[in-house]
């Protein structure tokens, strides 16, 4: 009974959904997407750079930001991810010329149609990365793990188990 | 709006120059007013053709099947469909050669309760973008009005709204029939109908069938024309329409006014880019 008081004192209200508590000692799973040429490397560079980053960020490698299914996104959203970071070139710096382009405006379609369905907008973010932003990265990552703390877990349209 | 005679007529003249193999166009159910899409193999019958307010369906789902796949057809199209059509030539599922198109300049079909449809109020492309013979007058093209349907919704706060899509998707018994209704989902083997992949599976439960509607969603953003085959076909009467017009609000208001089909050799909005895209949303 002392132990459930303590808590709930300690929750704070989260910010999709004032009604659901969050554990302020929650740590949430974000799922990084990160294109092969720049911002992989750009990661790297923080890494190598020795800059610090909060750890839950879970990176996938993809050769281009345009090989994202957009149904990547909802998968990952679905599955463990309580948030979703699409990094990649810097439009016009593209490996492939012109593969970011394509996939700057499948990002707004599915941003826009995830929070039409009842998806927090800070769930999936999007941010160009070069491989010479090693900070700006580690910024980023710190941002969105900030921004998805303060929604709390995600609960919808989660992957029930079965039986 | 009844262009019966006209049609019949010309279908039998089709027939008998052998312009067309098959006929494709709507009969009028036996039991009510209601019509159903109909294949006309032969001439004698062509007698039972009807178009009217009543001719709701779009038969441009029918050019992909294996019935008319590779044969001479002749078909009707309205407005809507006549975009769907513009697709499919576009993506190359069908033929140019192969079709004799009639156009119907159309005043806007009725549902089962003879009430205007909400989509035809809502209607920018009346007359038929591609055709070979035309029916009534060439109407101009209306302006672009955001769905009465979707507004209600954009004004509900994040929690009703995720509420309102997590009973439709319960309430989804996967069967499948949006997918096979659209004409514009015409590929052999889909993508949802895997059993184990990495994304999807055929198990009915709420996220699965959320899944499985979000990919055919985005697999129409910017292709979608609006014809609502998929909601008639829903026997669960979900409003499936809604995020549709959702991603067509979005690519509408910010990619240089894109509409489906509404122009020949024009592909789905994601085959292109601007270099002018809106990207204030990323970091």
């Amino acid at each position: 009974m002392a132990e459930t008081k303590v808590k709930e004192q300690n929750t704070v209200a989260s910010v999709e959904n004032p009604e659901l508590p969050v554990d302020p000692n929650w740590e949430p799973v974000i799922v990084g997407i990160l294109c092969n040429w720049c911002s992989y490397a750009g990661s790297d560079l923080t890494g190598t750079s020795r800059i610090q980053y909060p750890p839950n960020i879970r990176i996938i490698r993809v050769p281009c930001t345009s090989r994202i299914d957009p149904v990547m996104i909802v998968k990952a959203l679905q599955t463990t991810g309580d948030g979703v970071l699409v990094s990649g070139c810097h439009p016009g710096d593209c490996h492939y010329i012109t593969g970011n382009y394509f996939s700057r405006r499948r990002f707004l379609v599915v941003k826009q149609m995830l929070w039409t369905m009842g998806y927090h907008e800070n769930r999936v973010q999007f941010s160009w990365v070069s491989a010479a932003e090693g900070a700006k990265f580690a910024q980023v990552v710190t941002k969105v793990c900030n921004d998805v703390k303060a929604l709390g877990p995600l609960h919808r349209f989660k992957k029930e188990d079965i039986k | 709006m009844n262009y019966s005679k006209q049609i019949q007529d010309i279908a039998v003249r089709l027939f008998t120059e052998n312009k067309i193999d098959v006929f494709v166009g709507y009969r009028k159910n036996v039991g009510d007013d209601n019509q159903t899409p109909f294949i006309f193999k032969n001439p004698a019958l062509c007698d039972k053709l009807v178009f009217t307010e009543k001719s709701t369906h779009n038969l441009t789902n029918y050019l992909t099947n294996e019935t008319t796949k590779s044969k001479k057809v002749g078909l009707v199209v309205k407005g809507c469909d006549s975009r769907s059509l513009n697709l499919l030539l576009t993506e190359g599922q069908v033929k140019r050669d192969n079709l004799y198109i009639i156009g119907v300049s159309c005043d806007g079909c009725v549902d089962e309760k003879n009430e205007k449809e909400a989509r035809c109020i809502a209607c920018v492309m009346q007359s038929p973008v591609i055709y070979n013979e035309m029916l009534g007058i060439e109407k101009e093209k209306k302006t672009y009005t955001i769905d009465a349907d979707l507004l209600k919704l954009k004004h509900m706060s994040l929690t009703e709204r995720a509420d309102f899509f997590t009973e439709m998707f319960s309430n989804c018994i996967r069967c499948n029939a949006c997918r096979q209704s659209c004409p514009l989902c015409y590929c052999d083997k889909c993508v949802i109908d895997q059993d184990s992949s990495l994304y999807h599976n055929g198990a009915n439960t709420t996220s699965n069938a959320g899944m499985a509607l979000m990919t055919w969603y985005l697999h129409l953003a910017g292709r979608c024309v609006d014809c609502r085959n998929c909601e008639r076909a829903c026997p669960q009467n979900l409003p499936l329409h809604l995020l549709h017009k959702q991603n067509e609000m979005v690519i509408y208001e910010n990619f240089q006014n894109h509409q489906a089909g509404m122009y020949e050799k024009d592909r789905g909005a994601f085959y292109k880019y601007n270099l002018s895209d809106p990207d204030d949303f990323i970091m």
